[in-house]
């Protein structure tokens, strides 16, 4: 290989890791909450989207910073995620695995028509200097709001690491993942436990959305995309397992990029759909999981 | 399995009766509609081969109990089959030209089988979430396919060319398309009722309420389910046949993304899963409701859909034909 073809190989990589730390981010969120509540989000690109809007909506009117938005956009999504959990989720009871599909399939359309009532079907972006700058590491260009973006994703899965594993939160949190019943027995008020957990999930994919932004058109069913690769996300890495989230993100990312670059960009969404398939159909239990977690 | 009766099949024969008739009188009501609302025969045209392509749904979704949110594969299938063989530029002479439609279309039926078989057997091994993440997947693969060949016309899509007459009718006559489309209709709630009485209805409903003890009783799910599949996709790609006729021009856009499976789903489920007219109540309510608000809120017409899966996911979770109590209610809803 000569020079030329390093150089284009390395920047092919880190566009498609970075890239991937976004989708590991998105992934997680959704992860985190089929780990803990057994169910599949699947509008969870639509609260991304709503990040988006949230970040949009706040730069048209104040002029706010993107990035200040995940000020507002995380505990938006938090409330939002926790609100939904105890006045829809909570009361499917024992029907909660299709019932789950079926009203965040609801919810999902809820919040995308209402997106576009509110903002119009127009894709729209706003004006940031930063937001096409780059800037040059041994030849290889370095796209500064995806280098932001995948140091937020860093930041905030360390963040949910620590939570999960140094709290009290945490703890109470892992042991309704592992046994509800038992946590429930222990005195964990597991309800309350799986409207955090819902809410962190929603928070990660807003905060998503704000870090997307200043990289992406904005329109109402943005989301419809994200939740597929969010799916694909946590197929890879395993359904429910937390660091198979981030691998399997980083994993997409890079087969993204790769094949886009080296066999046709026009099948860009289809190698993600097509490892998918692979991984569900020889490793349901992810590319790095040991058991299939029972649904 | 001999005697393949492990649910409570031995529901009071009266109901069946009611069944029956309550789907003479559907059919009734679809036949007066284009003599009392012939100006609106487009309406009409869709919302019955949507009631068709939800009562194909529902054999697999609400009679296996497997929840398919890809069936807009089958529906591209169907379409997409028919327009490129009846196309002279798109078939070479040398596989003898053009194809009729309705042999095109049964070659797209059975396509369409052939695809659910394969996808069938490689996933039916898997349960729960998997099943339905896969349908999304293999869905979304065909409209990447779609998009990206030149030979299905890509991105822009297909018109449909000149068809032959069909015993001379003309195939673009809209009364003629309404009266394929109640056929469509008719033809799925036939199967639908012959499927409640024979030997594969039974052994589904055995492996939807418990699959083990199915399997006990000598039943093999996985095979039950692929031929649930199998006929749950050729059905729908008939309807896509005729969907595509209907629109005259297509793209991946309208018939291959996830919006038109999950509204085929949604008319099934909101309708009733599992009932036997539950799908055409769906589709028939969906259909006006969606109609009225796509006047009032334009493109956010799905708000609705929206509303309703949440409210009957909520409060209806047999959908509107589990509102009306033993008549209506899900076969074998013993939990």
């Amino acid at each position: 290989m000569d020079q030329a073809a390093v150089t284009a190989l390395l920047q092919t990589l880190v566009q498609g890791l970075l890239t991937g730390g976004l989708y590991a981010l998105i992934g997680t969120g959704l992860s985190l909450i089929f780990g803990v509540m057994n169910i599949i989000n699947f509008a969870h690109g639509d609260f991304l989207a709503i990040g988006m809007f949230i970040t949009l909506a706040l730069f048209r009117t104040f002029h706010l910073d993107p990035y200040l938005s995940l000020l507002v956009a995380a505990p938006a999504g938090f409330a939002l995620g926790f609100v939904i959990q105890r006045l829809v989720l909570s009361r499917l009871g024992d029907r909660l695995n299709e019932g789950s599909i079926l009203a965040t399939l609801g919810l999902g359309l809820i919040i995308s028509n209402t997106l576009l009532l509110t903002f119009g079907a127009q894709p729209q972006s706003i004006n940031v200097p930063y937001a096409t700058s780059t800037f040059q590491l041994g030849g290889v260009q370095v796209s500064i709001p995806l280098l932001i973006a995948g140091l937020g994703t860093v930041a905030a899965i360390v963040g949910l690491n620590l939570l999960l594993y140094r709290t009290e939160l945490g703890r109470a949190i892992r042991a309704t993942a592992q046994n509800p019943l038992g946590a429930e027995l222990q005195g964990v008020k597991t309800g309350h436990i799986q409207a955090i957990v819902f809410g962190l999930g929603v928070a990660f994919a807003a905060i998503a959305g704000v870090l997307l932004m200043p990289l992406l058109y904005a329109f109402p069913t943005v989301g419809e995309n994200y939740t597929t690769k969010a799916f694909i996300v946590t197929v890879l890495g395993g359904l429910g397992n937390l660091p198979g989230a981030v691998v399997g993100g980083l994993v997409l990312g890079v087969i993204e990029s790769l094949g886009a670059f080296y066999i046709s960009n026009n099948y860009r969404d289809a190698y993600g759909l097509i490892a998918f398939l692979l991984v569900l159909l020889l490793r349901p239990e992810g590319l790095f999981g040991r058991t299939v977690k029972r649904v | 399995m001999t005697t393949a009766a492990p649910l409570p099949a031995a529901r009071p024969r009266a109901l069946t009766f009611g069944n029956v008739w309550l789907s003479l009188v559907l059919l009734a009501v679809m036949l007066l509609y284009p003599f009392v609302f012939g100006k609106a025969l487009n309406f009409g045209v869709a919302t019955l081969i949507f009631a068709g392509f939800a009562m194909s749904w529902n054999i697999l979704g609400g009679w296996a109990g497997q929840l398919s949110l890809g069936h807009a594969a089958f529906v591209g299938v169907g379409a997409y089959t028919l327009t490129l063989l009846a196309t002279p530029e798109r078939v070479p002479a040398f596989f003898g030209g053009p194809v009729a439609p309705w042999w095109g279309a049964l070659i797209g039926m059975g396509l369409a089988a052939l695809l659910a078989a394969v996808w069938g057997a490689l996933t039916f091994r898997l349960r729960g979430s998997y099943f339905v993440l896969s349908t999304i997947a293999v869905a979304l693969v065909l409209r990447l396919v779609a998009i990206n060949s030149s030979w299905t016309g890509g991105a822009e899509g297909l018109f449909m060319p000149e068809l032959p007459r069909l015993f001379g009718l003309d195939l673009f006559d809209r009364k003629v398309e309404y009266g394929l489309a109640f056929a469509f209709v008719a033809l799925t709630l036939l199967v639908t009722h012959l499927l409640r009485r024979s030997r594969l209805g039974y052994a589904l409903q055995a492996v939807r309420e418990d699959e083990d003890g199915a399997r006990a009783l000598g039943i093999d799910p996985t095979r039950m389910k692929v031929l649930a599949f199998m006929l749950s996709a050729a059905l729908t790609a008939l309807g896509g046949s005729l969907y595509a006729i209907y629109l005259q021009a297509f793209e991946p856009h309208t018939l291959l993304e996830l919006p038109l499976s999950v509204q085929i789903a949604l008319m099934a489920i909101i309708g009733g899963r599992g009932s036997i007219q539950g799908p055409i109540i769906g589709a028939l309510l969906l259909s006006v409701f969606g109609e009225v608000f796509r006047t009032v809120f334009a493109s956010a017409n799905l708000l609705i859909y929206g509303v309703l899966i949440l409210v009957i996911t909520l409060f209806a979770p047999d959908g509107i034909m589990g509102l009306f109590g033993r008549t209506g209610r899900k076969l074998g809803t013993a939990r």
